[in-house]
């Protein structure tokens, strides 16, 4: 296993215990958000099980694509106060989990193509969740310090995730499409995808039941 | 790849890095200045309310020594210089009209007492606090009743509760000011009083039979008197609504969510359900 994923299924692993044992203490969105890093921690794992056993994961790669989505729009919609944008998010649920089928069976087979289809849409949602939540928290400023607050934390993770996968999934098919060496975007990748779990756990340090409920 | 090319990659890159990056400190600053902006809205609300609640107080003190002043002079001192007079005119009597004296002068005297005793629980605008809006304006009521000067009525709807003393405060000022308003300038002879207690609501209905005014063409300072009442009930988060026009009397009804906290809730005054 290349030490990049052996760095990043650490990294996973030390975040979901974070979230195991922070779990009593978590609000509800973030027991979902510790739900969300488990699987991926799991599937990561089956993942690097797949490559070794049979050289592809594809069928991991789609089935992630979708687990991504379910929790971290699931933990959107908990933390949103806004009806309407609640109601955009079930809405995008169903849609992107009937949209999974028709990918994964017509237009991207599971074992073959990675789910550049799932993930395009995908990401311009967080990214769009990102911005409308950190819109709703200048509406609803708490008085605690902004670096102590969960919601902040897990917003400007999935804002640089949604918004940098968008882009290196775009450079990406550009440097394939001309036969050029995609290394760098590789590595940025996976700094991304540091930073991401980083801010995930520190989401899961700042969170409190407790905080939460006395300063809504 | 040829050096052009990763030139413009690791360039875009930083670029995209460094521009999510500064949106993120932009939102950190943007923030800070919100909560900053909210905490200064916060504070003046509460001193606001502070100054508002203390106003309160004070015209309820006002109040409270120009009636007690009102009553020492009308009735107490008529009563014991009538009380004095009928004495020094007893000794010229004979027995029997010394006794009949005596006997009137002791249930003067008895009277005198008995007004003096309810001049006392007048004389502190604090019992509010110790026996709750409907007591007080249940004593207020007797008291009106008594001299005669009005006919109220009072009446209750629901399961009493309590409001918070900072809100039963101002809610009883609005009563006082509504009845001033009705005694001094509408000629009215009844006045109603509804206090109806539902569990997510609370309404304060003070009707008066008087000659009523239109609302549009109040002066200055009639029309102040009214906003007063409209401002102080917003700061305690209700609603007054105030409707009258010449010939139909004026009604005032002020409404409260009592389950709403207020921004200005503290520890110096406690505004929750006891």
């Amino acid at each position: 296993m290349p030490y990049k994923s052996t760095i990043y299924c650490f990294l996973l692993l030390i975040v979901a215990l974070i979230g195991i044992f922070s779990y009593k203490r978590l609000t509800f969105p973030f027991k979902i958000l510790a739900w969300s890093v488990l699987v991926v921690f799991v599937l990561n794992v089956i993942s690097q099980y797949f490559i070794w056993k049979y050289r592809n994961n594809y069928i991991i790669l789609h089935i992630e694509s979708l687990t991504d989505y379910l929790f971290y729009a699931a933990t959107y919609y908990y933390l949103f106060k806004n009806k309407l944008i609640k109601r955009l998010i079930i809405v995008s649920i169903v849609g992107m989990s009937v949209f999974f089928f028709i990918n994964a069976l017509f237009l991207q087979p599971l074992q073959t193509v990675f789910p550049t289809y799932m993930y395009y849409p995908a990401q311009i949602l967080f990214s769009l969740f990102s911005l409308l939540l950190f819109k709703e928290m200048l509406q609803y400023p708490l008085a605690i310090n902004i670096t102590k607050q969960s919601v902040f934390w897990f917003n400007t993770a999935i804002l640089f995730y949604g918004t940098t996968m968008f882009f290196i999934l775009g450079l990406t098919n550009y440097l394939a499409e001309h036969n050029l060496n995609d290394q760098f975007l590789f590595n940025f990748w996976y700094l991304i995808i540091y930073l991401f779990h980083i801010f995930i756990a520190f989401s899961f340090l700042t969170d409190n039941r407790d905080i939460s409920a006395k300063d809504a | 790849m040829p050096d052009e090319t990763l030139r413009i990659l690791v360039t875009s890159t930083i670029a995209f890095f460094a521009g999510i990056t500064g949106f993120i400190i932009y939102f950190i600053v943007l923030y800070r200045n919100r909560q900053l902006r909210n905490k200064q809205e916060q504070e003046q609300l509460q001193s606001a309310f502070r100054q508002e609640l203390l106003k309160a107080q004070i015209e309820m003190q006002e109040q409270t020594l120009l009636y007690i002043s009102r009553e020492i002079h009308d009735n107490i001192t008529q009563v014991l210089s009538f009380v004095k007079l009928t004495l020094s005119m007893a000794a010229s009597n004979t027995e029997d009209q010394k006794q009949l004296k005596i006997n009137e002068s002791r249930d003067l005297v008895s009277q005198a007492i008995n007004d003096l005793r309810d001049l006392s629980k007048s004389l502190s605008f604090e019992h509010i606090t110790r026996l709750g809006l409907v007591k007080t304006i249940e004593i207020e009521t007797n008291r009106l009743n008594k001299s005669g000067i009005i006919k109220m009525h009072l009446s209750t709807d629901g399961d009493i509760y309590p409001l918070g003393e900072q809100r039963e405060l101002v809610l009883y000022r609005i009563f006082q000011e509504a009845l001033n308003n009705t005694i001094k300038h509408s000629g009215a002879k009844h006045f109603k009083i509804g206090l109806h207690y539902y569990p997510e609501l609370f309404n304060l209905t003070l009707e008066d039979d008087g000659k009523g005014f239109s609302v549009n063409l109040l002066d200055n300072i009639s029309g102040a008197g009214l906003k007063n009442m409209e401002n102080r009930a917003s700061l305690i988060g209700a609603v007054a609504a105030i409707n009258s026009s010449t010939g139909t009397g004026c009604s005032i009804k002020v409404s409260l969510n009592p389950l709403e906290e207020r921004l200005y809730t503290d520890g110096y005054h406690p505004n929750r359900f006891s």
